[in-house]
């Protein structure tokens, strides 16, 4: 490092400062940038009615009040929403690894023909945004009298989500050595207690990221739920949230209440589980 | 397996219990070594929730249906001709063509910045590395739809909107972030590349992690800059990544509906309806699900040729 006596400092010291502001400014940026916007909506919904459209503008409010919240959670279905999209989610997710994990461990350990066209044809679906196929999904969800349920929404999640999951988790299963399969097999299991009491316990990581990812896309999710939920209590809380915000479009403080609402879940689940994020996303992304 | 051994009294009972469990467990061994048990349960899902809506909408996209009528016939090509023909389709086009662009390209420049500035934070051990990461990060897991919200919130054209009040206290006047539709187009641009930024920081970051420190090495020893070093090294090196990362970035995009929807709805106008709303739209408000279809299925050829190109490089490169 470079001291501060003068005599000391050499040009590859001064580069070297020279990149460590240039690293802070850029933190210092991308912190304001990417953090002020979640703050904003969190200061705006913490402030008394007087302090919403005041001039001049108090960034912090001067005075604290949780009163919009109370207002929110007494008056509209908000709370009702949190749960539909929490259920859905848990159960998006218990489906999705009851059919994922076998898929998986089957792309992984097995080599048979066409394996790597179906893999591809996956990716394939993986990459077609379900925005496309949201009309014939429409038209499914009509034929089989799923409209405006929470079993069609769930059902459908399953199956949008299905080809990333199964890339996902087969990129883990790869992870682990054979030898450890054939072992197990030595030692008399059979493959479904090879897969259940020994490839399992190593591939929890993986398991942890794709249920992860996937309660996050439940709990997000907006084309889906807006085009077979009419039912104000049967909306999941990104619906809810964009009711609400036709609904009340001038109340900016329970608006903002709303969208922190909705919002919390997924950042306290994301700062608290930040490896398995960055993990998921590179391995999903990069691989598949 | 020892499915009997508890009631097994004597030895033999016992042996009996194992070989029956046996013949059973053999009966199902061929089952269990054929990959299609473990594999259908999932493929049928797939074909019916991904590949049948997928041969669905092309069959709609021949057809006249509509949300209003039960009844429907064959019409060949000409919804394909009606929205190729409506002057709105071309409005459109610009729309998306100007918002993929440009946000692809901002994501992609600020995901680099974010991405180096990291990798050397971190080798330095520079404060702040971490949480820039998070802060970035959780832009990613923030749901669309809440998103517009919140960027709605901060682009209040009155003074007491607060980037209105961060221009006014610098001097400038007020904006209409949403009202004015170049202003609008602009600004769903700087939402969406802070909702995408995250994702492309984080593969460039783990591409980074991918180069060899040997190069810089020997780079640094034959006297090239910073700048050259990226130039002749990093880049090069990063190309993989960078195009990968590219082709993602530029279908998510592509796709964006709900962080629009509670943004500007696609107004003012349609001054920032891209191709996902203006197809929902056609669906969903004019009713004409044939038209809608023949637009999904437009957008479904540059979603699908944007996959060909990535997954050629994939194979070319990695030999998947």
């Amino acid at each position: 490092m470079a001291t501060k006596s003068q005599s000391g400092r050499t040009g590859i010291d001064i580069e070297i400062d020279r990149y460590k502001i240039a690293t802070y400014v850029v933190y210092a940026f991308g912190l304001a940038f990417f953090i002020f916007p979640v703050l904003w909506a969190i200061s705006m919904s913490v402030r008394p009615r007087s302090a919403v459209i005041s001039v001049p503008l108090q960034v912090i409010p001067n005075e604290f009040t949780l009163e919009v919240y109370r207002d929110v959670l007494a008056n509209s279905d908000i709370l009702r929403w949190v749960w539909n999209s929490l259920k859905i989610a848990v159960l998006e997710v218990a489906g999705i690894l009851l059919f994922v994990t076998p898929a998986a461990y089957a792309f992984s350990r097995f080599q048979f023909k066409g394996k790597h066209l179906t893999l591809l044809g996956i990716l394939l679906f993986q990459m077609i945004s379900p925005v496309v196929i949201v009309i014939p999904l429409y038209n499914m969800m009509v034929e089989f009298g799923l409209m405006n349920t929470h079993i069609g929404l769930i059902a459908l999640y399953i199956g949008l989500q299905m080809p990333f999951s199964i890339w996902l988790l087969k990129s883990y299963f790869d992870t682990i050595p054979k030898e450890l399969d054939q072992s197990a097999r030595i030692d008399g299991c059979n493959r479904l207690q090879t897969l259940w009491h020994v490839l399992l316990p190593s591939v929890m990581p993986g398991i942890a990221v794709v249920s992860i990812f996937n309660f996050v896309f439940s709990w997000a999710e907006f084309v889906m739920a807006f085009t077979i939920l009419n039912d104000s209590s049967l909306f999941t809380i990104a619906m809810g949230v964009y009711s609400f915000q036709g609904q009340y479009s001038t109340d900016y403080r329970a608006i903002a209440a709303a969208s922190v609402i909705a919002m919390i879940p997924l950042l306290v689940m994301f700062i608290s589980l930040q490896r398995y994020f960055v993990s998921g996303l590179t391995e999903g992304a990069v691989k598949g | 397996m020892s499915l009997e051994a508890e009631t097994g009294t004597d030895e033999t009972r016992w042996a009996v219990g194992v070989n029956r469990a046996r013949t059973a467990l053999g009966r199902f061994k061929w089952l269990q070594d054929h990959p299609l048990t473990w594999i259908l349960p999932a493929l049928s899902i797939l074909l019916l929730f991904r590949l049948y809506p997928l041969i669905e909408v092309f069959r709609m996209s021949f057809t006249d249906m509509s949300l209003l009528e039960r009844t429907y016939s064959y019409v060949g090509f000409a919804q394909y001709v009606d929205v190729l023909t409506a002057p709105g389709f071309w409005t459109m086009a610009r729309v998306t063509a100007i918002f993929v662009a440009v946000s692809v390209i901002a994501q992609l420049v600020l995901g680099m910045i974010l991405a180096l500035a990291i990798d050397y934070g971190v080798k330095e051990h520079i404060y702040g590395s971490v949480s820039t990461r998070v802060a970035v990060l959780s832009a990613w897991v923030i749901p669309g739809i809440v998103i517009g919200i919140i960027w709605q919130l901060m682009m209040i054209e009155a003074p007491y909107g607060v980037l209105n009040y961060f221009l006014t206290q610098m001097g400038f006047g007020i904006v209409s972030w949403l009202s004015d539709p170049q202003m609008a187009l602009f600004s769903v641009i700087a939402a969406n590349t802070w909702r995408g930024t995250a994702f492309s920081m984080i593969m460039l970051y783990a591409g980074l992690q991918q180069v060899p420190r040997q190069l810089y090495a020997a780079a640094k020893i034959d006297g090239a800059s910073t700048f050259q070093r990226f130039r002749h090294v990093t880049l090069p090196q990063m190309k993989p990544v960078i195009f990968i990362n590219l082709v993602l970035i530029t279908i998510y995009t592509l796709n964006t509906f709900d962080m629009i929807i509670s943004l500007t709805g696609g107004g003012p106008g349609r001054a920032t309806q891209v191709l996902a709303l203006f197809m929902y739209f056609k669906g969903f408000q004019s009713f004409n699900l044939g038209e809608a279809a023949a637009i999904a299925v437009l957008m479904l050829i540059v979603n699908v040729g944007m996959t060909l190109i990535y997954m050629r490089y994939l194979i070319d490169e990695e030999g998947v």
